[in-house]
């Protein structure tokens, strides 16, 4: 479903995205921006009429963190029927960098912590860099324009998972964050993967940095040389075995990060004398002696366009923004592109939304997690956020902090570990429609409603199709149709 | 689990998990001394427990401090084990670290009591499976699938008690009733489980068996817990800290008070709950005991070895291991209690008997 695009086409979205900066460039900036709040874009808010959710409302939930109210108009009308202005908001999702996004920008340029360089992390408290990365996850997932590409940055970040509380990743995820998730996240895969291999976060939390083999006495530490295989890579039942995770643990020693009681803290080096020099044969492949620093390229070079890394990537991403079993030949689908694109991710991304499974299967039955719960609450009803912190406590009560992980295999991607969340999914409905979250968080039932045309179009906003009878009953019994409509079964699933 | 056969119903197959936090590092040789150990008496001239006053338990070369009076039966009807020479392999004695290092069940992020709720077998944790009894969440909750923080029942419901959402839940029951999918159910416990505190709440029952709490938070947090055991709500982990114990000065009136209310409160608890103790556990635990000799304030500084009690129906009664004994030669650091008993090996087979299953690798990977 590659669209041609027309030079008209693209002129427009150029210019689109050239009046959102004039409008900021004469406008003093801040004040405005305040005043604007939260709102990704402004715009008429026509809502879905359909039965169903239809192939707009479908890509929005999927490719996004759930629609703007505005939004499903705007993309609505990027084509002239539903496939064309789909695939038209696909090729601008894929093309995150020439989406106007300054005001995004903005708001997270103020977290300045986040943009120190390496060095510089540690002169900050860890908790004031798990704040302001927190805030810098929760603005740009609420606010940006570029929505696919922070699902992606989403997606990555569970995939090589760190939690931010072990030892020095502390001050050292931040870096992780910026210059391997963010940097590759629709790049090449091939790259993304040695950025992670070589960041200082993953060298600290996978025990990378304690892999050495100075002597005889001396076994390498195995831990990252496990996961680099079990979960970035080949997946479990790969093809490889113990003997593999040894022999990739001797080609990773030496590897190290300085501690933040040294001189050029942060800083990754390679020690020639804790390297194992020897001959070494992973997954079949012959790695000869002497090799040094350059066996590690040759680790990732095999293991990162291997045909199991290209069914486990490519079956994560069908679970990802398919369905929680996606079906063997999506999978096959997709991984065939991941190798044949040699780990492009965005060619990979267009396979997983160009197969049958994904246009034509099941819609609205994926479970929102926790966070994509709480943003498309936030995003759906035009939240008005000044201090993204304060849902934060929800996340926590509901296991779905950022960075909070405990172990290497990420956040759960399926349904069924998530369903103790129910109550605090009400809770935080109730909270948010009440505007009892918090005085810095504030909702305008009214004004939505009024926006869409009455209760049937916040509903059917909100749902991505029109209200079923029963709903519609429920919404005016309760009272209270934002809460119930957040807190329903339709708005658990995208 | 001797019986669970008088448990049925939502949540009923679920055992509780009670982890009381002694935060401050108590000290293991005034909770638990040692018995006919004469050094002790020499390296704590002001503190040691006389002789005579300790609670003899059977042979054991310790017994319990006499404010634990209120254990002791506990411990002869065989319901309390007693862990002297427990801790973890920290020797940072820091109370930061020491505390994270065993909430977090070793150097991993987040912590144990989270990773079993999120690993164990069986169905998948429900709206009331973990509850932390206090203001914030601990960190051996710390990446729970669903975990929620409460005071008392009282500040609990929907909402948070901003106004009534009963036409509200009314509603959701009609909604998530009609689907035919994974929320139905748990809409359904949920519902039921608000629905039970609520009328717990209302009712206010008084403790039975003649239990009587003392009016102090944790034995508060206590009879919450007991509240929630009984009202069936599914719930299998519960977090309570009793805080204070860093005793560096003053240590004899710092701490007698406390021992009595964590006696008082876990007899209160353990009478309260009768038969369903069966299926509950309590584990009290701290990050560390405390220094051999006492310091010059009539203190004890941070050490290594503490200990530590298990109270449940499928406690056998009786001293873990032994009180090592308090000689120079075996002592360790700066003149600290060894290590006799990893922590995790004393959670290990508790979590096991509470479902944990396979998952003890994922739990404590470290062990």
């Amino acid at each position: 479903m590659k669209p041609k695009i027309s030079d008209d086409l693209s002129r427009r979205i150029f210019l689109r995205g050239a009046m959102g900066v004039s409008l900021f460039a004469t406008s003093g900036c801040e004040k405005i921006e305040d005043f604007l709040g939260m709102e990704p874009q402004e715009g008429p808010v026509v809502p879905p009429s359909g039965e169903g959710v239809d192939l707009v409302s479908h890509v929005l939930n999927r490719l996004t963190f759930g629609p703007d109210p505005s939004e499903y108009a705007r993309v609505k009308g990027l084509g002239v029927d539903d496939e064309s202005a789909v695939a038209f908001f696909l090729e601008e999702q894929l093309s995150p960098n020439e989406i106007e996004d300054k005001r995004t920008q903005r708001a997270v340029r103020r977290l300045e912590a986040i943009h120190a360089p390496l060095g510089e992390l540690y002169e900050y408290k860890e908790d004031h860099l798990l704040e302001q990365l927190t805030r810098a996850t929760l603005i740009r997932a609420t606010r940006s324009r570029r929505q696919l590409f922070e699902v992606m940055v989403h997606f990555w970040s569970d995939h090589f998972n760190i939690d931010i509380s072990k030892k020095e990743c502390r001050w050292l995820k931040v870096a992780d964050d910026r210059e391997v998730v963010r940097k590759h996240a629709m790049g090449n895969f091939s790259a993304l993967l040695k950025a992670s291999a070589l960041s200082p976060a993953m060298l600290w939390y996978l025990d990378g940095r304690e892999n050495r083999k100075s002597g005889e006495s001396e076994k390498p530490n195995e831990n990252y040389a496990r996961e680099l295989l079990e979960l970035h890579t080949l997946g479990v039942g790969g093809g490889y075995t113990q003997k593999d995770v040894m022999e990739v643990a001797r080609c990773l020693s030496g590897w190290t990060v300085r501690g933040k009681d040294r001189f050029f803290k942060g800083k990754v080096e390679f020690h020639a004398d804790a390297h194992d020099d020897g001959a070494k044969v992973v997954l079949g492949n012959e790695i000869a002696s002497g090799g040094g620093r350059k066996d590690l390229d040759d680790i990732l070079e095999i293991v990162g366009m291997h045909p199991s890394t290209a069914r486990f990537l490519g079956r994560k991403l069908c679970i990802r923004f398919i369905s929680d079993d996606p079906s063997e030949a999506s999978i096959k689908k997709v991984a065939g592109t991941f190798l044949s694109s040699n780990g492009n991710i965005k060619e990979t991304l267009r396979a997983v939304f160009a197969t049958q499974e994904f246009l034509q299967g099941p819609r609205a039955q994926k479970l929102k997690r926790p966070f994509e719960f709480i943003v498309s609450a936030l995003r759906g009803v035009r939240a008005r956020v000044s201090s993204e912190m304060d849902v934060v406590d929800y996340l926590i009560r509901m296991g779905h902090a950022p960075f909070q992980y405990p172990t290497p295999d990420g956040y759960p991607d399926i349904a069924s570990p998530w369903t103790g969340t129910l109550l605090w999914r009400w809770h935080f409905a109730i909270a948010l429609a009440r505007n009892e979250v918090s005085k810095n968080i504030k909702v305008e039932e009214e004004v939505l409603i009024e926006k869409a045309g009455g209760v049937d179009g916040l509903a059917a906003s909100l749902l991505g199709r029109n209200p079923s009878v029963e709903e519609k009953a429920a919404i005016e019994r309760s009272g209270e149709p934002l809460a119930l409509l957040m807190a329903s079964p339709g708005f658990q699933w995208k | 689990m001797k019986d669970t056969g008088i448990i049925s119903g939502n949540g009923d197959e679920q055992a509780t998990l009670v982890v009381v936090f002694l935060r401050g590092g108590a000290d293991g040789l005034t909770l638990v001394p040692p018995v006919g150990n004469s050094d002790y008496y020499k390296v704590r001239p002001t503190l040691a427990v006389a002789e005579k006053d300790i609670l003899k338990l059977g042979d054991a070369n310790c017994g319990l401090n006499p404010a634990f009076s209120g254990l002791l039966n506990i411990y002869k009807e065989g319901g309390l084990t007693v862990a002297p020479g427990v801790g973890s392999s920290d020797k940072t004695r820091s109370h930061f670290y020491a505390q994270d290092l065993m909430e977090h069940g070793g150097q991993l992020a987040g912590g144990w009591l989270g990773r079993f709720l999120r690993y164990r077998e069986g169905r998948p944790p429900s709206a009331l499976s973990a509850v932390a009894l206090g203001k914030a969440m601990p960190e051996v909750l710390r990446g729970a699938p669903a975990a929620t923080v409460m005071e008392s029942l009282e500040t609990f419901s929907l909402g948070s008690g901003s106004g009534p959402t009963e036409s509200l839940q009314t509603e959701l029951g009609a909604l998530y009733g009609a689907k035919e999918n994974i929320l139905g159910p748990v809409a359904r416990d949920t519902l039921q489980a608000l629905g039970r505190v609520e009328r717990l709440r209302r009712e206010d029952l008084p403790p039975e068996n003649g239990a009587e709490y003392r009016d102090d938070s944790f034995s508060n947090g206590l009879r919450q817990t007991a509240r929630l055991i009984k009202a069936r709500v599914g719930l299998e982990a519960v977090s309570i800290d009793l805080n204070g114990w860093d005793s560096h000065i003053a240590q004899s009136s710092l701490i007698s008070p406390l021992m009595t209310l964590l006696s008082e409160g876990l007899a209160a608890f353990h009478r309260d709950l009768g038969e369903l103790m069966n299926a509950v556990t309590v584990v009290v635990m701290t990050e560390f005991g405390r220094r051999v000799a006492e310091n010059s304030s009539f203190g004890t500084d941070h050490g290594r070895g503490g200990s530590m009690f298990v109270m449940g129906g499928s406690e056998r009664g009786n001293v873990l291991g032994e009180m090592p004994v308090i000689e120079t030669g075996i002592l360790v650091g700066p003149g600290d209690v060894p290590v006799v008993t990893d922590y995790r090996d004393l959670l290990s087979p508790i979590l096991i008997r509470h479902g944990a299953g396979r998952a003890m690798d994922k739990i404590f990977p470290e062990n």
